[in-house]
């Protein structure tokens, strides 16, 4: 027995000694990002991180949505192995901090007044209760119409103010040979349509009780049935080879003048500035009109978990500064498109619509018609927000009335709770 | 011969058991096991993550009243049932044709042969732009001369599941081609040359003696287009993503979503044992009665 233990021992020793000292401490991160602006955009978080002495694990998890890069984190998770950081999109950091697998940042919030400059509707998405448990990087804006001027020009026709405008607009854009609005039939990109509908036809207020707070009265109203005959409309802009469509493949129509619009986030515009397209002379870029506009905003947050390396643990603090440093978040968001997530920033050297997007931003916090983008999981759980592009996604391919709609609405978000 | 046995002699009565001893293990662990925990999750209250308690059948509930697992379960029957029969017929009838002494036959089988070489990933995505009305059949057609040509069924939320059939079976049919017609060489010539001299017709010949003869070949085909069929999920995800809307949501693409994209795990988990017990349902007594018969003939 005894010689069996100290045999043990010495090569567990003789295992310690095996091991390779590391000169550099990686974090590894995990994430979906795998496009080319993508990749860029990372690579000032990168470099940042490399100034400080510590490297970068790239551990990108590409496909589905960020649903595959849910697999791999549930089996790491499962193993005891957590990635050291992990973009987050929508309540996905919050409901893990919620399994306690988080590691907190109140001390560095507390050193650097992180939370002052972050938009107060966003901190549901990275606090969970007094904690800090992410820092956003960027963030996008969901409701944007991405226009082609030429075609604008070619139908003779402004930029509308109403969606009844934009929809009239339709029938001159058609006689002039152009299709008038480009999107795919993948539910996601129909529900970005719905979205701007609901909080444009019923304002901010409305698209609270609905999309967040999941009200059975507003999901049955007068108000939500104008949505849908809304939605019902933008369905005849629409051309009969949008099956299968990706969202770039619709954002290239509009580029190439075969169609006029495009409803979609902001990382819609690095299509237009990689073909060197101008905003303004070459493409417009206008939240979709309403008489009560809103800012509905996607961010990327990173957020660390509970490791036991303290090398891991001093790097995922680098991070998180190098995250929130303002001159990281300025040169990322220059390249991946969005605005940056901290509100305190000059943006003189960003383009037109990041520009308008940055101060219809402040006019949208005053006016508390600041709402997260429910498509990208910035409203209710995915559970429910899943049975919103379900059901708006039957309703714009099938024939269904609005009253149909609605009721699989109220029936479907009943069943999921 | 009371001889007791050598260690070489009982290590060869073990060795069959020791070679196959982790391979069972194997299966016991990553199929029953999990099998097994797929079917207690489906009873507990788990979303995001497993949660080990019990609330009975309240998931199983809420997937019957989800809409879109109702379309799942029929796209499952529709696709199945279509894609077996005309595989099978289509593959029939070429294994049939070739079988005729014809000229080239090697290059004709490798030709029916090739597309099970291809991913369905790659079959979905070239059909897709095949049956896409702006881009394939319809818009040569068109350009053709003939206007009014409209063929956009995979538009159409009552149509799209047929077009994922079109697709599917022009990939697995050289494969059922293929095995008929090793089933086809295994029968022996006099049987038909002794059919021939009563006077019977060739296609009488083929009905009455040759294709049930092949019922082993009918067998495998059955099996294996079967578990495809059911464990069809790339070719959905690369042709439609299971639209327009959810109409060609298939039950694999609703477990996939519920669980790592809507957070609904014990769904996912209830839908995966309603599919492990559809499966069991109609294969089970097939593979019974096949099987059964088989020993009793022997």
């Amino acid at each position: 027995m005894r010689k069996l233990s100290s045999a043990l021992i010495a090569s567990t020793l003789a295992l310690a000694a095996a091991l390779p000292v590391h000169a550099e401490t990686k974090i590894e991160v995990l994430h979906h990002w795998v496009s080319e602006s993508e990749v860029a955009a990372l690579n000032t978080i990168r470099e940042a991180l490399a100034t400080k002495g510590y490297g970068w694990q790239d551990s990108a998890v590409g496909g589905m949505s960020g649903g595959n890069m849910q697999q791999a984190l549930r089996s790491r998770l499962a193993a005891g192995n957590p990635p050291g950081a992990m973009q987050f999109i929508g309540w996905e950091g919050i409901d893990w901090s919620k399994e306690g697998v988080m590691r907190d940042l109140n001390d560095l919030d507390k050193a650097n007044g992180w939370q002052a400059t972050i938009a107060p509707q966003v901190l549901p998405f990275v606090k969970n209760g007094d904690d800090l448990i992410a820092v956003p990087i960027n963030m996008h804006r969901q409701n944007w119409v991405w226009a082609n001027k030429a075609a604008f020009d070619k139908a003779g026709i402004e930029q509308p103010k109403t969606w009844a405008d934009l929809i009239a607009d339709g029938d001159k854009l058609r006689a002039a040979g152009i299709i008038p609005l480009a999107i795919g039939d993948e539910p996601w990109q129909i529900q970005v349509v719905f979205d701007a509908l609901v909080s444009d036809i019923g304002g901010p207020d409305f698209y609270r009780k609905a999309l967040v707070d999941l009200d059975p009265e507003a999901l049955n109203s007068d108000t939500m049935k104008q949505v849908f005959d809304t939605l019902r409309q933008v369905r005849g802009l629409v051309d009969d080879g949008f099956n299968g469509r990706d969202w770039a493949v619709a954002t290239g129509m509009v580029i190439d003048g075969q169609a006029a619009m495009q409803v979609m986030g902001d990382w819609a515009k690095g299509e237009f500035l990689a073909k060197g397209l101008k905003p303004g002379s070459d493409f417009l870029c206008f939240a979709t009109p309403s008489e009560t506009p809103s800012f509905q905003f996607v961010i990327d947050s990173f957020g660390v978990f509970k490791v036991s390396d303290p090398e891991v643990s001093k790097a995922q603090v680098a991070l998180a500064e190098v995250v929130m440093d303002p001159k990281v978040q300025h040169d990322f968001n220059l390249i991946k498109g969005s605005i940056p997530a901290r509100t305190d920033l000059g943006v003189d050297d960003f383009d037109d619509c990041a520009k308008k997007g940055f101060e219809e931003r402040a006019t949208a916090i005053e006016n508390n018609a600041m709402l997260g983008g429910a498509t990208h999981g910035f409203a209710a759980q995915p559970q429910f927000s899943a049975v919103f592009s379900d059901v708006a996604a039957q309703f714009f391919v099938n024939e269904m009335s609005s009253e149909d709609a609605m009721q699989l609405l109220v029936d479907g978000i009943d069943n999921a709770r | 011969m009371a001889r007791k046995k050598s260690i070489a002699d009982r290590f060869a009565d073990w060795l069959p058991r020791l070679v196959l001893a982790p391979s069972l293990l194997a299966v016991i662990v990553g199929v029953y096991l999990f099998i097994a925990w797929t079917g207690w999750i489906s009873v507990s209250s788990s979303k995001m993550v497993p949660q080990y308690d019990f609330v009975g059948l309240e998931q199983y509930y809420r997937l019957w009243a989800t809409p879109r697992w109702h379309t799942a379960v029929a796209n499952l029957f529709i696709f199945s049932a279509l894609f077996l029969a005309v595989t099978i017929a289509v593959g029939l009838i070429m294994a049939i044709l070739l079988d005729q002494n014809i000229r080239a036959e090697g290059a004709l089988r490798a030709v029916y042969l090739y597309p099970m070489a291809l991913s369905f990933i790659v079959t979905g995505t070239a059909w897709k732009w095949i049956l896409n009305p702006n881009l394939g059949i319809q818009k040569v057609v068109n350009g053709l001369g003939w206007e009014s040509f409209v063929f956009n069924w995979i538009t159409q939320p009552d149509f799209a599941i047929y077009t994922i059939v079109i697709a599917a079976v022009w990939q697995s049919s050289g494969f059922a081609m293929a095995i008929f017609l090793a089933g086809l060489r295994g029968i022996d010539n006099s049987v038909i040359k002794a059919a021939q001299i009563e006077g019977a017709s060739l296609p009488r010949i083929y009905a009455s003696i040759i294709v049930p003869m092949l019922r082993p070949a009918f067998l495998s085909v059955i099996v294996l287009l079967s578990y495809i069929s059911i464990k069809n999920f790339d070719l959905v995800l690369a042709m439609t993503n299971g639209g327009p809307g959810s109409a060609t949501e298939v039950p694999s693409t609703f477990m996939f979503s519920s669980v790592f994209r809507r957070n609904q795990m014990g769904v996912g988990a209830a839908s995966a044992i309603m599919m492990l017990m559809t499966v069991a349902a109609i294969i089970i007594p097939y593979l019974y009665s096949e099987l059964k018969e088989g020993r009793d003939g022997h």
